[in-house]
């Protein structure tokens, strides 16, 4: 999930170790009132959003170099550019869109459970998600037609 | 079918849907192409993105776990005496169960031996002797009358009426019962010091 929200692996090292970090820290005041996944997810959405945001204030998001593409067969070149492109328009989301749609999409969480790690309305999800998709089918538009 | 659907295909798309509202959308698709295509434009985006791999030259699940372990903070060690403290608090709500369960057992006993003895025609202690509870009474009325005050006395009538035993028991009863208050009380000030420590 944090590679996903930060789209650059070193990145999403540093979050998903905050995360555990601080998981383990605040594991005493853990209320099982929501599942113990949900309040994971929330914190590691957190750390993704904190180190990303640490980030900023020195280097542009934008000029995070994506995993570049090695040599090699040529659809395998045109797969990897294509996943790059998929991430570049992913990282360029808002947070708060990006949040939802890697929830939705890469961890499969409901609406009721992304509503519960980030503390917002089942309403808020919906529109949010909508406007990521509507986004990065504009942004994706030639990949889509190739599929 | 009129009125498309379209503000409820992202929601079928990611199984949201159930009952009336699902069959609606599904004979709505059955028959709209233009809806068709909105599905098939959303069901190719998460194609997409799904297979979009894996970053690549992440550390290890090992690696990850002992770099982990390195950064997280050690637990300072607490004194002995905080970590007995600790665990009597813990334990106060046991040792109160302890405690009402005892002086039930002991009123209850009591008061099954003193019918027996009463039922068999045994006087033990003078207790056929209701006089006995005027008596000390009147001693102690005698020995502060001048200083005692209504409260005071009124306590002194009320455990005279109801007896020692009684009186015993529902000190005992309402003791037990604050204390578990002020631990619950204790309970909830200290969660909610953890909470806002934690935001």
């Amino acid at each position: 999930m944090v590679y996903r929200m930060c789209g650059d692996a070193s990145l999403a090292e540093d979050a998903a170790q905050e995360a555990f970090i601080r998981a383990w820290k605040h594991l005493p005041n853990y209320q099982p009132r929501s599942p113990f996944r949900n309040w994971v997810y929330r914190i590691a959405n957190n750390a993704a959003l904190d180190v990303l945001r640490r980030r900023r204030e020195t280097v542009d998001v934008d000029e995070i170099p994506i995993a570049s593409s090695s040599a090699g067969p040529e659809a395998l070149l045109e797969k990897e550019e294509r996943a790059a492109r998929v991430r570049q328009a992913v990282l360029e989301l808002p947070e708060a869109s990006r949040a939802v749609l890697v929830l939705r999409e890469y961890e499969g969480l409901s609406y009721k459970e992304i509503a519960d790690v980030l503390g917002i309305p089942i309403g808020t999800v919906m529109s949010r998600l909508n406007y990521a998709r509507n986004q990065l089918r504009k942004s994706l538009a030639p990949c889509l037609e190739d599929l | 079918m009129n009125g498309h659907v379209t503000s409820w295909i992202a929601a079928y798309h990611d199984g949201e849907l159930g009952g009336r509202r699902l069959r609606q959308v599904e004979d709505h698709l059955a028959e709209c192409e233009a809806c068709r295509a909105e599905l098939e434009q959303l069901q190719c985006l998460s194609t997409l993105l799904r297979e979009s791999p894996a970053a690549k030259g992440l550390l290890s699940p090992e690696r990850f776990a002992a770099q982990v372990g390195l950064r997280l903070p050690r637990r300072p060690t607490k004194p002995t005496w905080q970590r007995t403290l600790e665990a009597s608090w813990r334990l106060a709500p046991a040792g109160l169960i302890g405690a009402w369960a005892f002086v039930q057992a002991v009123f209850i006993v009591t008061g099954v031996v003193l019918i027996a003895l009463q039922v068999c025609g045994i006087d033990v202690l003078g207790l056929q002797q209701p006089v006995s509870h005027e008596t000390w009474l009147t001693a102690i009325l005698n020995l502060f009358q001048a200083r005692l005050g209504d409260t005071t006395l009124t306590i002194l009538k009320a455990i005279s009426t109801l007896g020692w035993g009684l009186t015993f028991y529902l000190t005992a009863t309402i003791a037990i019962i604050l204390l578990y208050w002020s631990w619950l009380a204790s309970l909830w000030a200290r969660r909610r010091h953890q909470q806002l420590q934690t935001s």
